[in-house]
């Protein structure tokens, strides 16, 4: 990836002129600026939890941002690297024991549930004062926000789209599809030309893989009506979507069995073997591929989830938030920390360095005008047809018990027709939501 | 051997076989004034001696086992957690639990169905290759033990990924051979969407780590055994099968009874060995277990109240059995 090293040593080279990360960026933070040099806070430590692997290079970057910290503020930083499979107990068993760090990376789905609690604060008027407001992703703001008030501030966000093998498309003379109908015969056509091939791998254990193909047809995974949420999917355009994803495999054949009880790890470590034609996969992928198999250079290609007729399919808008805790006693110092991070030079680099992107939306209109070939399918999926799932903590509630997977997985193995698996689906949804 | 002696019915007969003769002497002790609490005959003594050890089981143990029933009784989520407060529900929970068909037709039957099966296969097992054991001289002995005892040191991680790659459907082991063969079709085959399939793979896993515990501490029973009982058998005309039942087996039964006992509590309680298989961490509702079904509860989905439910169902069914067990085998034993 050549445009990440470069990216990565203007980096060095402005933080070696001394640059700091508030003056670095193009929105208007002159404000907060003028604060950070009025307070010292040396001989303080702000202790902060940041997700593992999240960034290839994770340690490194971090040095960069403690140096610039402790320049611009005085005070040191504690990053401690947190396992995504295990961050959630941790942060649980921390708000119970009172020892929560001062920042904390959260995922998006996770911001509500522990602002519920009264663990985060209120970032609204600082996000204000600093005049960020208008230039901060809307998506990401969304899952953020709890109550009109507003936890958790962004930082950066990953979309599906899909990842193809450029090299068999235009072997089989295959155009990028631009409508469901073209994209399954784009599968099929995959399939008679390379027969061990499998085209288009539908993996039962990944909820997000389904839902472009939900909102794509029109229909919805709840819906608010007041105060409760409803599930709709199994409306007739939720289940029109679903019949049409699942059938790619049990009408079509253009999946396989093994695949029901696949993970995206699954379908990402086939797609690196060689296995696939192609797949629903997220921003981060690409480099990873790329990574693990540099073979693949000139093979891969990447599209937007297309619509049914015409358009995108709207695709599920991930990422993380970082949020400052209730408990913490160093407020301000936290949210310097935070607006360091998640706006200018290093929102930027870090978006560049694991393949993320920036939640600051000049930023993101940066990335979008380099037009990179990996990058730009899923930077217009963000832009143009980025969703959420529904913005409560009750929904964190039903993706632990893995609705959608359960229900995809029950279609897939037979078990259940769409209609059948998906009225199950929504039956379980409405227990948790109570309506 | 903790777990025999937490047992009420042994415990008990075992006090009133061989508690009598000092209590006696302890009684006029007692009554002969507040210094006597404290001295050598004291009846107090032995406890102040245990309180230390007493206390940090109390602390590590049966605190943990209190908070869990106290929260099973409770609607407990995060925000209890956050704030500290208690919500108590009474047996609400236990009620959602046991009115849910789920409970009957899925996890119940998965649990016991399964924890049977790997329960017989593993003493079965184990039993097999200890009488090969104790058939070879110490030389082949040691290399054959060592070598099952690999199979017991992977750590259940690993040995489940082992499992779940040579059972893939479509780069495994034994799909390979069996589409090589032309017995399936790879990419028709999966068998970890099916129950019963899915089950086996887990038994497979769980015999195969479980047997070499069995093995080795039947192996040290057999040494036990005189060598004469089984010589005059055989001059009796007794087949080693015979010879088995009559000799080996009677002898042997307590080594039975701990090895039985341990693979039940063990196999009732498995969750990573099917949480790590495909479709076995949540999304396939068909194959849950008791610890399954509880980590979902609570860890998943917040309900902690619940899954201490469930918890508390599991440790109750498990005293239950070995409480039954416990006593049918001491009551034969007196007889």
């Amino acid at each position: 990836m050549q445009r990440r090293s470069t990216v990565a040593v203007t980096g060095t080279l402005l933080l070696a002129l001394g640059l700091t990360a508030c003056g670095g960026g193009d929105s208007s933070s002159g404000e907060s600026t003028g604060d950070a040099a009025a307070a010292d806070h040396s001989g303080e430590t702000l202790t902060v939890w940041i997700m593992e692997g999240t960034n290839p290079d994770g340690d490194a970057f971090f040095d960069e941002v403690t140096t610039a910290f402790k320049e611009e503020t005085g005070a040191d930083l504690q990053i401690e690297f947190q396992p995504w499979a295990s961050a959630h107990d941790k942060f649980t068993t921390s708000i119970a024991g009172n020892t929560t760090p001062d920042v904390a990376e959260l995922g998006t789905t996770w911001t509500g549930e522990f602002a519920d609690v009264g663990a985060l604060s209120d970032l609204s008027d600082k996000i204000k004062d600093a005049g960020l407001e208008e230039d901060l992703v809307p998506g990401l703001v969304e899952s953020g926000t709890l109550d009109g008030a507003q936890y958790g501030m962004p930082w950066y966000a990953g979309v599906r789209s899909v990842i193809y093998r450029k090299d068999l498309f235009e072997a089989a003379g295959i155009e990028v599809p631009t409508t469901w109908a073209e994209l399954q015969t784009a599968a099929e056509t995959l399939k008679a030309a390379n027969p061990g091939l499998i085209p288009f791998p539908i993996a039962g254990d990944s909820q997000y893989g389904a839902m472009p193909f939900i909102w794509g047809a029109g229909g919805d995974l709840a819906v608010k009506d007041g105060d409760t949420w409803t599930s709709e999917i199994n409306s007739p355009d939720s289940v029109k979507g679903l019949e049409f994803y699942t059938g790619l495999a049990t009408e079509a054949g253009l999946s396989t069995a093994a695949a029901t009880t696949w993970k995206e790890t699954d379908l990402l470590s086939n797609f690196e073997q060689g296995n696939v034609g192609m797949m629903i996969s997220g921003s981060w992928t690409p480099g990873k591929i790329l990574t693990d198999v540099p073979d693949m250079a000139d093979k891969i290609g990447a599209f937007p989830i297309p619509g049914e007729t015409d358009g995108l399919s709207d695709s599920f808008l991930g990422g993380s938030h970082l949020g400052v805790f209730a408990a913490s006693e160093k407020q301000d110092l936290a949210w310097e920390f935070v607006e360091m991070m998640t706006t200018g030079k290093f929102a930027e680099e870090w978006g560049n360095q694991s393949g993320y992107f920036p939640g600051q939306t000049s930023l993101l209109e940066k990335v979008i005008e380099e037009n990179d070939p990996l990058v730009a399918p899923f930077a217009q999926q963000m832009v143009e047809a980025g969703a959420s799932v529904p913005v409560t903590p009750l929904y964190g509630q039903i993706q632990g018990k893995k609705t959608v997977e359960t229900m995809l997985q029950s279609i897939l193995s037979g078990s259940a027709t769409v209609q059948e698996a998906a009225d199950t689906a929504a039956a379980d949804m409405n227990e948790t939501f109570g309506s | 051997m903790a777990d025999l002696h937490s047992v009420p019915g042994a415990s008990a007969d075992q006090l009133t076989r061989r508690a009598p003769a000092p209590a006696p002497s302890s009684t006029p002790r007692r009554r002969s004034g507040m210094r006597g609490l404290l001295g050598h005959k004291s009846p107090l003594r032995p406890w102040l001696l245990l309180a230390p050890a007493l206390a940090v089981l109390g602390v590590l143990l049966l605190w943990p086992l209190v908070r869990v029933v106290m929260i099973s009784l409770q609607d407990y989520g995060l925000r209890q957690i956050a704030s500290g407060e208690s919500n108590y529900i009474g047996f609400d929970n236990y009620a959602a639990i046991f009115g849910d068909s789920f409970l009957w037709t899925v996890v119940l039957p998965n649990t016991i169905g399964f924890a049977v099966a790997c329960v017989v296969l593993t003493v079965v097992l184990g039993t097999a290759v200890a009488l090969f054991l104790n058939n070879l001289g110490t030389f082949w002995r040691t290399i054959c033990s060592t070598a099952i005892m690999v199979a017991w040191a992977v750590p259940a991680i690993t040995g489940t990924y082992v499992w779940i790659w040579i059972f893939d459907p479509l780069n495994g082991l034994v799909s390979s051979v069996l589409d090589s063969v032309g017995l399936i079709d790879p990419a028709t085959t999966n068998w970890f969407t099916e129950r019963l399939s899915f089950y086996a793979i887990a038994t497979l896993n769980v015999v195969h780590h479980g047997f070499p515990f069995v093995a080795i501490t039947v192996l040290a029973g057999l040494l036990t055994i005189p060598k004469e009982l089984h010589e005059a058998a055989m001059m009796d005309g007794a087949s080693p099968w015979r010879r088995f039942w009559a000799i080996t087996a009677p002898i042997l039964r307590p080594v039975f009874a701990v090895v039985t006992i341990l693979s039940t509590i063990w196999d009732f309680k498995v969750f990573t060995q099917i949480y790590l298989m495909p479709g076995g961490n949540g999304g396939n509702k068909e194959v849950f277990n008791l610890g399954v079904w509880s980590y979902i509860q609570s860890f998943a989905q917040g309900k902690y109240g619940m899954g201490s439910a469930i918890a508390v169902l599991l440790t109750l069914i498990l005293l239950g059995i070995t409480v039954v067990y416990m006593r049918t085998l001491f009551k034969e034993e007196e007889l």
